[in-house]
């Protein structure tokens, strides 16, 4: 069954659909999370959120754009609002904890550290997001203003200075 | 696909932002493999969606109960006042009228602070 036969089941109430529509891009929202976030534990808590706001908006998605499309949305509005609502120095804490966790777990694996994740981890996730969108998934500006709420010059601006801050950044380390 | 857009996409840059965004791939690629992901079996996500299912029934009916209630306490409230006092009810559309324009500015103002 492919996906569109899916979708057009899950909305209207086939649990077993959804499930299985659910269960196809778990693993994609989870590494998309991981990215924008760089911290596992929101991440796997932020998929299970959009799972469940996913199961209550199911009705309203109308496939103009691609499913997991649509779960990126709702994962990344998820994600600011829930940063919007932390205060910043303990957001910043929370951050350093995860990276320092994921150093040692690295280190124990024998493996190097990649440095531009500190740098991504230092900017604000509003700016990180485009970025990965961007240059990671491949997205156009249109469509990442479309999923941020934000005008496409926004979304160009964004990506556009935020690349220059890492770079300048990484040529500092 | 991942590969073939981000090539796309980077079509523009230049060769030094070309660097900044192999490197930035590279980590984030770095960073799946670091931490991988745990799909949940079927009957997970099935037990999970029923019992959301539930839950948002649940919450429908309590907030159309809710609903109801407020809507027949209103009611009642404004029939009694039609029935023995019409001039209470004048009295307070006045003052609803009069609060009205300085609720909107509130919410106007808060709005623009943000």
């Amino acid at each position: 069954m492919d996906e569109k036969d899916l979708i057009r089941k899950a909305k209207r109430g086939d649990t077993m659909a959804l499930s299985k529509l659910l269960q196809q891009n778990y693993s994609f929202l989870e590494k998309y999370l991981m990215k924008v976030t760089l911290h596992p534990q929101s991440a796997e808590d932020l998929t299970q959120e959009t799972m469940v706001k996913c199961i209550e908006k199911i009705q309203l998605y109308n496939g103009e754009s691609k499913f997991s499309s649509w779960l990126i949305t709702i994962a990344t509005n998820l994600f600011i609002d829930q940063q919007r609502r932390k205060k910043r120095e303990k957001n910043w804490l929370e951050q350093e904890q995860a990276l320092r966790k994921m150093k040692w777990n690295v280190a124990n694996m024998n493996d190097e550290w990649a440095n531009v994740l500190d740098v991504l981890a230092q900017i604000n996730e509003e700016i990180r997001t485009p970025i990965v969108l961007k240059h990671y998934y491949g997205y156009s500006y249109k469509e990442i203003g479309e999923m941020m709420g934000i005008a496409e010059g926004t979304v160009k601006s964004r990506v556009s200075n935020g690349l220059k801050s890492v770079r300048m950044e990484m040529a500092e380390l | 696909m991942k590969e073939y857009d981000s090539k796309n996409s980077n079509s523009m840059l230049d060769d030094e932002d070309e660097l900044t965004v192999k490197q930035l791939i590279d980590g984030l690629e770095k960073l799946d493999q670091w931490n991988p992901v745990s799909t949940p079996n079927l009957q997970w996500f099935q037990q999970n969606i029923e019992l959301e299912k539930k839950r948002i029934r649940y919450k429908q009916w309590k907030d159309l109960l809710k609903f109801i209630s407020v809507a027949v306490f209103v009611l009642s409230v404004w029939i009694a006042v039609v029935y023995r006092q019409p001039i209470l009810l004048l009295y307070f559309q006045l003052v609803g009228i009069i609060l009205l324009p300085l609720a909107l500015n509130k919410n106007r103002k808060k709005v623009s602070d943000e």
